[in-house]
């Protein structure tokens, strides 16, 4: 890929530097609050996107996803709260941070009466990393890279869904970035185009760009992320490693076998807990250890086929993180918010 | 991807790009624009309509909406080429010219977080003092343009569907060729800031809506109540304010002598107009969610 950044060639620039940050990160935010009138779309959101990582931001429509997406850029101001944006202060940095920043949030924004190409010539010639002479060119490879070339010359206003949102991925990779914000990439594309869009996360990731995606599609986010943060009511419920998260979730041990009667009595009189699920029997591992809860069972005489750790899916844990808020009300509704616990 | 012989992308190390860049790349997008370029071209045909309809009725035409200033430049068109640029001038800021002005104003701002392509501006980064400053220029600059089209093919038409080779004044007199032209380009710079006055204030609701027909009614539904309250002469006290007081004394540049203080006072308050309405728009563009 020859549209990268350099990577080498970080540290520079009058920066507001985190003092002392751990690890660096591209973007953070601490307490961010924001109000719209006596509506909280944002509350006490601390967000960290490590340098480097691929973050899928998760929520359900209203959870002030998209509203923390424009303050980390810049686009409306915070009510309350802090943002730092590749280690400069938003918004006052912003001609230091957003230079390296690509964005598509809340769709892309085209005028109907110019051609794919023109738009972006035109958002081009606002790029202040762009030099003049290489506009052409750079707008030619980001309509390649979304497979748009072919309609290039086309006026917006006959693009289906699918190109419009390809045409706002091409103006978020006009130049090379070091951290790029996806605000619902995949919306209207068909499932070839999502696998492109993955391909194009996966490419940035390869390349060291720091990568935020905000999605309400699991299975998206799963497959291309290794940092995942969920939103609920306007603030963060959960962050962190993909992976992490996934196991700390909720640790358990599905053993199938025909004796379950006798399998969840043996591992009740050791206090272990234990349910009968649909194959066989569920085991917590809170307080054990899946060798002692085999050992139980084979000393009880319990025929044993098959032992697997149970692994929560992203949607469980989702469905966990957001429901458990929610007491059963089936939308969340950000005006009623709530200190989430 | 990319090909193999492409060089990788030259990034400059720099916070904004250069501003030429900018308002070339505003410039091309608003001429660009389908509703200009008709307007545009409505301006090119309505002097040569005005002229071919001067000449044909050759008696004084009948008043009209009975607008004084505008039936005394009318009595004088006979055979009076030049008075025809003069003529469409004034015609065109009743209502024309302010309309275009608030247009190119609601497609700056309102049209633009419409469409959503402000933000793409805004996170590229330009910053909000400049997008305004390139936005203002865009509208100062279409206006101009649009004065100048009227302007120059109104001189054309008038030489050649009226004839006559100079400008018969409203004091009786005829000015020399040269002079003459003097005068038409004087009215056209104060046809053409009297507009950006109205642009101002339209371009101060632009950044305050997303809807740009929310800014052409309050521009338009503006000066229809201006005209109004100018017309109450109960009011007297209130029209120094009003920035339509200063369009009839528009007339006064075909007099001889020029008597100035009318043309004084409209620019006074076509200026203080435009400090107000960049003011207004820089306060609102300052906060505005992009």
């Amino acid at each position: 890929m020859s549209t990268v950044t350099d990577m080498t060639e970080i540290e520079e620039a009058p920066a507001e530097t985190t003092a002392g940050a751990p690890a660096r990160l591209a973007a953070r935010t601490r307490n961010l609050r924001k109000v719209y009138g006596r509506t909280v779309a944002v509350d006490h959101v601390d967000l960290d996107v490590p340098m480097g990582a691929v973050l899928g931001m998760l929520g359900p429509n209203g959870s002030g996803k998209t509203t923390t997406i424009r303050m980390l850029l810049g686009l409306t101001l915070p009510t309350a709260g802090s943002v730092e944006l590749l280690g400069h202060k938003m918004p006052d940095g912003a001609g230091w941070a957003l230079p390296e920043v690509g964005a598509l949030v809340e769709g892309p924004g085209f005028h109907p009466f110019l051609s794919g190409r023109d738009n972006l010539m035109r958002v081009a010639a606002a790029e202040p990393h762009l030099a003049t002479k290489d506009i052409p060119r750079a707008v030619g490879q980001a309509l390649e890279r979304v497979g748009l070339s072919a309609a290039a010359n086309r006026r917006y206003r006959g693009y289906s869904l699918g190109m419009k949102q390809r045409l706002g991925l091409a103006s978020a990779l006009l130049i090379p970035r070091r951290f790029v914000v996806l605000d619902e990439p995949t919306n209207g594309l068909d499932p070839a185009g999502t696998r492109e869009v993955r391909a194009v996360i996966a490419d940035l990731h390869a390349a060291g760009t720091t990568v935020l995606v905000s999605s309400h599609l699991l299975a998206e986010v799963e497959a291309t992320c290794t940092h995942v943060a969920v939103l609920h009511k306007g603030s963060v419920v959960a962050q962190g490693e993909l992976t992490e998260l996934l196991e700390a979730g909720d640790s358990g041990l599905l053993v199938s076998t025909p004796d379950v009667a006798t399998a969840v009595n043996a591992l009740r009189d050791d206090r272990i807990p234990a349910r009968e699920a649909p194959n066989g029997v569920h085991v917590d591992l809170a307080a054990t250890t899946a060798p002692e809860v085999v050992a139980k069972l084979v000393e009880a005489g319990v025929a044993v086929h098959e032992v697997r750790r149970q692994r929560t899916g992203l949607e469980e844990l989702f469905a966990r993180l957001t429901e458990s808020a929610d007491k059963g009300n089936g939308l969340s509704d950000v005006d009623t918010f709530e200190e989430s616990p | 991807m990319t090909l193999a012989l492409d060089a990788p992308l030259l990034t400059e190390r720099r916070t904004k790009a250069p501003v030429g860049r900018l308002l070339r790349s505003e410039l091309r997008f608003m001429f660009r624009r389908p509703r200009t370029l008709v307007a545009l071209g409505l301006l090119v045909i309505g002097p040569i309509l005005a002229g071919i309809a001067m000449a044909v009725a050759t008696s004084t035409p009948q008043g009209g909406p009975g607008d004084r200033a505008i039936e005394g430049v009318a009595t004088l068109v006979a055979d009076n080429g030049l008075i025809l640029p003069v003529f469409v001038l004034m015609l065109c800021m009743v209502m024309l010219l302010p309309m275009l002005g608030a247009m190119w104003s609601a497609d700056a701002l309102a049209g633009e977080t419409q469409t959503g392509a402000l933000r793409g501006l805004l996170v590229a980064p330009v910053s909000r003092v400049r997008l305004l400053a390139v936005k203002a220029f865009g509208v100062a600059v279409l206006t101009f343009v649009a004065v100048a089209i009227i302007t120059i093919v109104g001189i054309i038409a008038g030489l050649t569907i009226l004839g006559g080779d100079g400008l018969l004044t409203m004091s009786g007199n005829t000015l020399p060729f040269g002079q003459s032209l003097g005068r038409i380009a004087l009215m056209a710079v104060l046809v053409t800031i009297q507009v950006w006055a109205v642009a101002a204030i339209a371009l101060a609701i632009s950044a305050a809506t997303e809807h740009p027909l929310v800014v052409m009614a309050a521009a338009l539904g503006g000066i229809i109540v201006f005209t109004i309250l100018n017309n109450i002469s109960a009011l007297d006290w209130l029209h120094p304010v009003l920035l339509t007081d200063g369009w009839d004394s528009l007339a006064d540049v075909i007099r001889d002598p020029m008597p100035t203080d009318g043309i004084t006072d409209g620019l006074l308050r076509a200026a203080c107009y435009i400090v107000i309405g960049y003011s207004l728009a820089l306060a609102r563009m300052s906060t505005k969610d992009g």
